[in-house]
This record gives C-alpha cells, structure tokens and sequence, in this order.
C-alpha cells in the first residue's frame, strides 16, 4: 500500500482541524498543565501532517523538518515548560481578563470567522501536488486564538502558552501555504523557538524570586 | 576569501562570549575586547570592500551585502565600538553599587558579544528567511541584556519586550512566508525563492495580492521592532531599563536593523505594486509615530525615557522620509540613519553616566550638570540640542532634506505637520537639556572622576555629527549616493 497525495491530504485536513479544536480547548482551559500538553499534542499532528505530505511527495527535507517539529515543539519545548511550571506555586490562571468560558466562545468565533472569511484558492491554498483546502483557515484560525490567549491572561507562562499556540498557527501556515520554508529558515526558526523558551524560563524565575509569583499584574510599574 | 571574512566576523563574537561567559574583571573585559576588535576589523574591511553600486557575495550568495547593507553593518561596528568601550566604567560601578552581582559581568560582556552578532548578521544575509532568524535572536539575545540587573522594573520591562517582540516578529514570518506564497507560480518551490535578489528580479511577476498582504504583515511585524506607534510600547521600557551601553545600542543600531528589513520589503513592494500603496503607508504611520512620541518627550520625567521616546520620533521621520521617496528625502533619510545612531548612543552613554553619579535617572534629580558633570552633563546638552536638529548639526540638514523633499513629492500635508513636530521635539529637547546643565541642583553623590577616555568618547562623536552638518567627506557622499540609489531603486 503506499501513501497517495489524496491521502496525504486527508491527514493535512485532518490534522489542522484537529489542532484548531485543541486551540479551542486551549482557550477554555484555566490549568496551565492542561494547556502545555494540549500544546505539546498540537505539535505532534503538525509533524503528522508535514511527515505525511513528505511521504506522499518523497520529500526528504519535509520528513526532516517533521523530525525537528516532533522533538522541538512536540517535547522539548513541553518539557521545558512543564519543569518551569513544577518550580513555581502557580498551577491555575486565577483571574484572566477573559474568563474561561467567555475565552471558549471568543475562541469558537474565531475559527467561524476564519474558516468563512479564508478562502484558500485566492490565497494559492492549493499549491503542489496535495490540495488540502481546511489547512489554510485553520492556520489562521491558530494565529488568532494564540493571539486571544496571549492577550487575555495574567499569569507569565499562560501568556507563553498563547504564544506557543501563536507559533504553532505560524508554523501551519508555513506548511499549507508553501509546504514549508527553506530548511535552513527552518532550523534557525526553531533555535529561536528554543531560545525563546530558555530565555522565559529565566525570567519566570527571576520574577518568583523577587515579585514571589508569576502574575503578571506586578508587571505594571513603568507608564508615560 | 570573502567566506572566511564573514566567518570569522560572526564566529569572533560568538567564540569570544562562550570564553568570556565564566571569566570576571579585567580578564572578562580584555577577552570582550579582543573578540571585538577581530570582528570590528572583518566588518569594517567587508563594508569599505563594498563597491558603490555593485554588491560583495560569500556562501554561494547566501551573504549578499550592497552599499544600504554595508551602511548598516559599518553603523553597527561603530557604535557597538562606543558601547563596549564605555561598558568597563559602567560595569565596575554597577558592580560596586550592587546593582549586578560578581557572577553577572561575564554574562555581561557574553550576551553584549552575541547581541553583536546577531546585529551583524541583519545586513548579510539575502534570504528573507534568515533575516527573519536573525532578527529574532535580536530579541531574544537582548531581552537577557534588559532584564540583567534583576531589579523589578527590569523584569518587567524585559518580559515586555520579549513577549511583544516574539509575537510581533512572528507577523513579520508571516510577512516572509506571504512573500514567499507569491513567488512560487514565477520561481516554483525553489530554495532562493525567500532571497531578496531574486525576489526583486522577478517583482513585477509576483502575485499582488500576496504581496499587499506580506508588505502590511511586515509593516507591523518590523515596525513593532522599528518602534512604529501604535507597536511601540515595550520600546521606553526596554530601552529606558538596559544598561545604558546595551541601550545605546538598542536605540542607536537595533532599531536600524528591523528598519533594514522593513526597507527590504518595500522595495519588493515599490517592484511589485507601483510606489503609492506601500510608500503610504509607511507616510502615515511615520507621522503617527512623531505625533505620539512628542506628548511623551514633553511631559518625561526619566532621562533614558526622554531618549526612547525620541528614538520613536526619529524611526518616524525615517520612516516617512522612505515613504516620501525622491532623491531629496533618500538622500536626507540616508545620512540621517547614521547621524541619530551616532548622536542617540553618545546620548545613552552620557546618560548613564549622570543616572550613575545622581543615583538617579529622573530629570528632576538630574540638575546643574554645569558644575557637578561638566563632561557628561556637557555631552549630554549639547547631543540634546544635536539631536532637536540645532545647526549646525547635520541632523539640521537631513531633517530639512527631508521635509523638503516630501514637499517636492507632493505630500506637502504630511511635511508641514513633521516640520511642527520636530520644532516642538526641538524645543522639548532644549528645554529639557537647558534645566538639566544650568538648573538648580540639589545634593550630588560624590563626584566621579573625570576621565580622558570618557571625554573623548563623549566628545568626539558628537563632534563628528556637527562637522558632517558642514562637510561631508568624498567617500561618505558617494556611499550616501549609491543607498539613495538603493532606497529609490524603483517606482521613481
């Protein structure tokens, strides 16, 4: 049996739908725990999707970008922000601007919004050999949601977690709009990515040591 | 041979940080030092090699510097020169003072060395990609820079920026990629689809749509790192908050970097759609960036804030002036680049000098720096008046370029509200440096002494910028020839 562009399709419409409904849930949840690992499972279908579509076309640089996806976003990252989460006395977004419920409605409106307003052939949606029309509105959808979490929550790794899911929404367009970037951009995205984490984790501690917690409502100090 | 230029001038930094990054004291600042004068040397050696209208490749064209590339990279060798070599006497006081601990000097001299890097490596490279990458380690490299004093205005200005700057470069990927969806009917899915060379070559080809939308992504995406109001907000934090040679250059060559790659993409846009769309934009939110800054730079109250928030005046007028096109406004937005990189890192570091002998960085505590700081206080008035545009600063006469040559463009509207706006900024500047020299000043900590170093690179810089209002050297007016021809290359 080999795997087909048809296929390979499929699963790209799969995946993204999936990972636009785990967004959702993202948006609905008040555990950070939870958030990370529905993050961390978004990360995983993504490398599905690319390694699929990269068995379909024989592309070698897709399988290795779905390896790199896989270990970076997929469980490196995850863990990461997972041990920062153990080292701190935060488990809950306590009182985000944007409570639980309202967050999952702003976030359902959004992907209506998305999946009515992008239209993917006007976008060159259907690019190549595999022509999976939900990929690009659901790529749009992420990068909104991630944006609505990022905005709406005040403690510091919840913020992070939106901007994971904004990267995850960055990374499926990358993928439904041109079957990824350059490899090399690739890599060098991810070492970013990386960095990012690292860099937040320095802080995240910096701020339990001197604010005693990780709300970022101490963080309102500087004005005009 | 151009191959192991660009590699040692990357590889020096980067080496001499992982070294420097457990060492202390004088070992520390020696090993920063030496790292940087090898890479200094490559960068400055690469940018003169440039030819005017030609370009100077390595990698197989993956670096790929022109005369606007080469500006950006020799700008950035020369204030990361005033930044390091002012670092020592800024460092020892904080160590002194207990504002940084033992363990954080080699930290910092690390991060200043990579921080260096990626600033270097902007210019270079062709792929929009990769710009991107390198852009973003900007931040990231930098972000541990702002926050590196651990006090809780630092933190929290370092979150700022790093979490703003993360989300607004990440529009700018999306910038890139759009860019990218638009070449692949013309080029396919080839690997130097993302190159800007080739992008301009087959501009006219590119699908508008496309297009529209990258260059609008890219404008909130580099603009957010530009410091384009309304993406401006983590820029007084962040800048106000470093210590003050990482603000130096913070203001004076970082900003110019994403300015770089904002430029990019208008070119490709200019190429692409015809000048107006993106040259617009770039007119109105220029003028909304001066117009937002000026009640900020009137009511300050920190003199480091004071300086951030003329910075966003400044990218303003830049990016209006590029907006406005025209061989009279390139020509001024060209010299003016590097006049407010010049003046702006001077400023920065002769603030830090006051903020350190006041203990304080607010302008009301800041006094009669007449008799209590005559070199810094001195520098610090005189780079104020500089800066509002006094002649015979040249900043005088790219500012007047530029207004001017809006006028000759037809955006008189958009020229007469910037020329108000920088007479305001002119007298906010110079009401702000008159009470800083000659106000009344209240108990100063002990003085420091004054060194001859310090004056001189106090000093010098800003003479350099008063005499280039006068007298622009051979060489220099044939490179600012060629960057117009750059700016202006097409849609003229």
């Amino acid at each position: 049996m080999t795997f087909t562009a048809v296929d390979a399709a499929r699963l790209l419409d799969a995946c993204s739908t999936s990972i636009v409904l785990i967004g959702v849930l993202i948006a609905g949840t008040r555990s950070i725990g939870r958030a990370i690992w529905l993050v961390a499972a978004q990360a995983i279908l993504l490398s599905a999707a690319v390694a699929g579509v990269g068995l379909a076309t024989g592309s070698n640089h897709l399988l290795l970008g779905s390896l790199v996806t896989l270990s970076s976003r997929g469980i490196v990252v995850p863990l990461a922000l997972g041990h920062i989460l153990r080292g701190s006395p935060v488990r809950q977004e306590r009182n985000p601007y944007l409570g639980p419920r309202l967050s999952l409605i702003a976030a359902i409106a959004i992907v209506f919004v998305a999946f009515m307003a992008v239209d993917s052939a006007a976008l060159g949606g259907s690019l190549g050999p595999v022509s999976a029309p939900r990929a690009l509105p659901a790529s749009v959808a992420e990068v909104l949601t991630g944006l609505l979490i990022a905005m709406t929550r005040r403690k510091g790794l919840s913020i992070v977690v939106g901007l994971l899911v904004f990267e995850n929404g960055l990374a499926l367009t990358a993928f439904s709009l041109t079957y990824g970037m350059p490899f090399v951009v690739e890599l060098g995205a991810t070492f970013d990515l990386l960095m990012v984490v690292v860099v937040v984790g320095v802080y995240t501690r910096r701020m339990l040591t001197v604010f005693g917690s990780l709300s970022t409502d101490q963080l309102r100090n500087l004005r005009g | 041979m151009n191959d192991w230029v660009v590699g040692v001038l990357l590889l020096a930094p980067i080496i001499g940080g992982l070294i420097a990054w457990p060492l202390h004291g004088r070992l520390v600042e020696f090993v920063a030092i030496a790292a940087f004068c090898v890479a200094a040397s490559a960068g400055l050696g690469l940018a003169t090699a440039v030819p005017g209208a030609g370009r100077v490749t390595a990698f197989h064209g993956g670096v790929s510097i022109d005369a606007l590339g080469a500006y950006v990279l020799g700008l950035t060798v020369i204030v990361a020169a005033l930044a390091l070599w002012a670092s020592p006497r800024y460092i020892r006081h904080e160590l002194a003072a207990g504002d940084l601990r033992p363990g954080d000097e080699g930290h910092y001299y690390a991060l200043f060395l990579w921080f260096v890097a990626t600033l270097i490596a902007v210019p270079l490279v062709d792929n929009l990609g990769l710009l991107w990458v390198a852009i973003e380690a900007t931040t990231v490299v930098s972000a541990l820079l702002v926050g590196i004093n651990r006090s809780p205005d630092a933190i929290e200005a370092a979150w700022k920026y790093l979490i703003l700057g993360t989300i607004g470069v990440g529009f700018a990927l999306l910038a890139t990629l759009l860019a990218y969806a638009s070449s692949v009917h013309v080029l396919g899915e080839s690997s130097d689809a993302l190159n800007w060379t080739r992008l301009m070559s087959i501009a006219p080809h590119l699908n508008p749509n496309l297009l529209r939308l990258s260059f609008i992504f890219a404008l909130a995406g580099y603009g957010t790192k530009v410091g384009l109001v309304p993406f401006h907000t983590w820029l007084p934090d962040a800048h106000s908050q470093a210590p003050s040679p990482v603000s130096a250059l913070l203001s004076g060559v970082s900003l110019i970097a994403a300015l770089y790659a904002l430029i990019r993409f208008h070119l490709v846009a200019m190429a692409g759609l015809g000048s107006s769309f993106s040259s617009t934009l770039l007119v109105v939110f220029g003028l909304l960036s001066m117009a937002v800054a000026l009640p900020f730079m009137i009511r300050q109250e920190d003199l480091k804030r004071l300086l951030a928030y003329s910075s966003v005046e400044h990218m303003g007028l830049l990016a209006m002036g590029i907006g406005f096109g025209g061989p009279l406004a390139l020509l001024g937005v060209a010299l003016h680049i590097g006049l407010h990189a010049i003046t702006k890192a001077t400023l920065f570091l002769s603030a830090g000098e006051l903020a350190q002998q006041y203990g304080s960085r607010r302008l009301s505590a800041i006094r009669g720096t007449f008799r209590a700081a005559p070199v810094a206080g001195g520098a610090l008035g005189g780079g104020l008046l500089m800066l509002g545009g006094l002649p015979p600063s040249g900043m005088f006469v790219t500012e007047f370029a530029i207004v001017v040559g809006g006028i000759t463009r037809g955006y008189w509207w958009a020229a007469a509200l910037a020329a108000l706006l920088l007479a305001c900024c002119f007298v906010a500047l110079a009401v702000h440096g008159s009470r800083i020299v000659w106000g009344h000043a209240g108990p100063v900590e002990a003085a420091r002494g004054i060194d001859g170093a310090m004056a001189l690179r106090l000093a010098a810089p800003l003479l350099v910028v008063a005499a280039l209002g006068l007298w622009t050297p051979g060489p220099l007016a044939a490179a600012l020839d060629s960057i117009r021809a750059i700016l202006g290359a097409t849609g003229v």
